[in-house]
């Protein structure tokens, strides 16, 4: 099964919101809350990026490396990067892993690669 | 609404701090009250992040009042993040303001230095997005790398801009008895010379350790009274004339253009408006450089300079003691130091000595118009203050 990192779609406007909000930002819709769940694209341009070279203590990495994503259809999603030399503005493609592990907890997340 | 005045300030050297928490918000309350004269407050006001946290202790504001021996005044301790302490002002302005209360008392502490530099960055974390930003092992050093990185893109702006702040922030703490770092330093040993890579490396490229500010201990105070308590004593008459407070998305990466503070633009145009000023006329500035990229990036959305010039204006000395606007004359976060919830007190603290005209060596000539910027989550709530001497 392929996993995905779901954004929240306002039933009355269409607006797409990741994280998920309460009230939709665009109409203010807020009789319901309602929203449908749907996938975040996986295909996307590198916005920004940065190597961490202390790592949250949880992290048994020297280095870790957090991007911005634009995602293809417009939205943003930040996530972990496993690519040899980033740039800003190039192709990337992401797949769902454990982010982050704590002692009972492993947290998945997107990381992406150079597409 | 009545006019508000600063009574009385005092502060801690912003370090590492060997005696607890509670006496570190004691000591500026103390100073403050001797400064102004005043025994007797109405109302306390402690701002601060972590204490339930990272020292163990919560109620801070009713350990702080009975430490203080001011009960029974009324005590509230407020957590809003890095900007807790000028929202710890703000509160206290309206409770004058408003006319509940005479004389209101308002201490920022922290004491951050109770745990190791990791833990402490992974406290401040938590203030990231838990699902959006958190769980990848976001803290506000990347946060503030991939702000850097898209800004020196779209602007300009390069290593040695961002160094240059650094320079000039440690430079001006040289002459602040209270700043944690007393450390002149140069581009040559940040930046050109064979050793700066060992110097000044990378923690969240393209920022360096010297674009960072120090983990800091310690607390400020400000004593905040209503027109006719001021007039009774006898000190000069430094007025807070303006506050505007303005938030934006939680997770960075929704905002429409991630270079641009829009709460910091927002909360800037509400303080100046209110005190009735503009942006040229402020004579001396606070901004939060927790990451030296911050001050060039605010002293553009505050309005002191266009979109995409702060760092032209940095190069030609503008931003100096001395230049058309000094920004940071006390240091910066970045040298003065940053114990997060004392942190926007800490930057009143040093405009009133400025408008006061006790800055000693880093005294900004004249100064009767001064302004904050205190910078909560990444951006996400910004309190930003103007204070006004009057004759
Ligand atoms: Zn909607």
């Amino acid at each position: 099964m392929e996993l995905n990192i779901y954004a929240y779609k306002c039933k009355r406007c269409g607006h797409i919101h990741y994280p998920y909000k309460t009230i939709c930002k665009n109409c203010g819709e807020n009789d319901h809350n309602e929203f449908d769940i749907v996938p975040l694209p996986k295909k996307g341009k590198l916005l920004t990026y940065t190597t961490l070279y202390n790592p949250p203590s949880d992290y048994e990495v020297p280095t870790l490396a957090l991007g911005i994503v634009e995602l293809e259809g417009g939205h943003r999603i930040t996530g972990q990067l496993n690519i040899k030399n980033p740039k800003i503005g190039m192709n990337v493609e992401g797949k769902v892993e454990v982010v982050r592990k704590e002692a009972y907890n492993k947290h998945l997340g997107m990381v992406f690669y150079q597409a | 609404m009545r006019e508000v005045y600063v009574a009385g300030i005092g502060i801690t050297s912003f370090t590492r701090l060997e005696y607890p928490l509670v006496e570190i918000a004691a000591y500026p309350g103390l100073m403050a009250l001797r400064d102004s004269g005043l025994k007797k407050i109405d109302q306390l006001y402690v701002a601060n992040m972590g204490s339930g946290r990272v020292n163990g202790q919560t109620g801070l504001a009713s350990a702080v009042v009975d430490h203080l021996s001011l009960t029974p005044a009324g005590a509230v301790t407020i957590e809003n993040g890095p900007a807790s302490g000028a929202s710890a002002i703000k509160e206290g302005f309206m409770a004058v303001a408003s006319g509940m209360h005479d004389v209101v008392m308002v201490i920022g502490a922290e004491r951050m230095r109770e745990v190791n530099q990791l833990e402490a960055t992974d406290f401040v974390a938590t203030l990231t997005h838990p699902l959006a930003e958190y769980i990848y092992g976001v803290t506000l050093p990347s946060l503030a790398g991939m702000f850097a990185r898209l800004y020196m893109e779209k602007y300009g702006v390069t290593s040695r801009h961002l160094a240059m702040v650094a320079v000039k922030n440690h430079h001006n703490a040289m002459d602040n008895f209270y700043a944690h770092l007393h450390e002149e330093i140069t581009l040559e040993g940040i930046l050109d010379s064979p050793e700066a890579s060992t110097n000044n490396p990378y923690v969240a490229d393209p920022l360096r350790f010297y674009d960072m500010c120090p983990v800091s201990d310690g607390g400020a105070c400000l004593i905040l009274v209503s027109a006719d308590v001021m007039k009774k004593l006898n000190k000069p008459m430094i007025r807070l004339a303006g506050i505007g407070q303005a938030t934006d998305t939680h997770a960075v990466h929704e905002r429409k253009d991630p270079t641009y503070l829009f709460a910091v633009r927002e909360a800037a145009k509400k303080s100046f408006a209110m005190a009735g000023v503009k942006p040229e006329d402020v004579d001396v500035a606070e901004l939060h450089d927790a990451f030296t990229i911050l001050e060039i990036a605010e002293s553009e959305e505050v309005g002191f300079f266009k979109k995409g010039e702060g760092h032209i204006a940095l190069e030609k000395g503008e931003t100096k003691i001395g230049g058309k606007i000094p920004i940071n004359p006390s240091g910066g976060l970045k040298a003065k130091g940053h114990p997060v919830g004392a942190t926007g007190v800490g930057q009143a603290h040093e405009i009133v000595l400025q408008l006061r005209g006790e800055a000693k060596k880093r005294q900004v000539k004249n100064a009767k118009i001064g302004f904050t910027c205190n910078f909560g989550g990444f951006g996400n709530n910004v309190v930003c203050l103007t204070f006004i001497k009057e004759k």
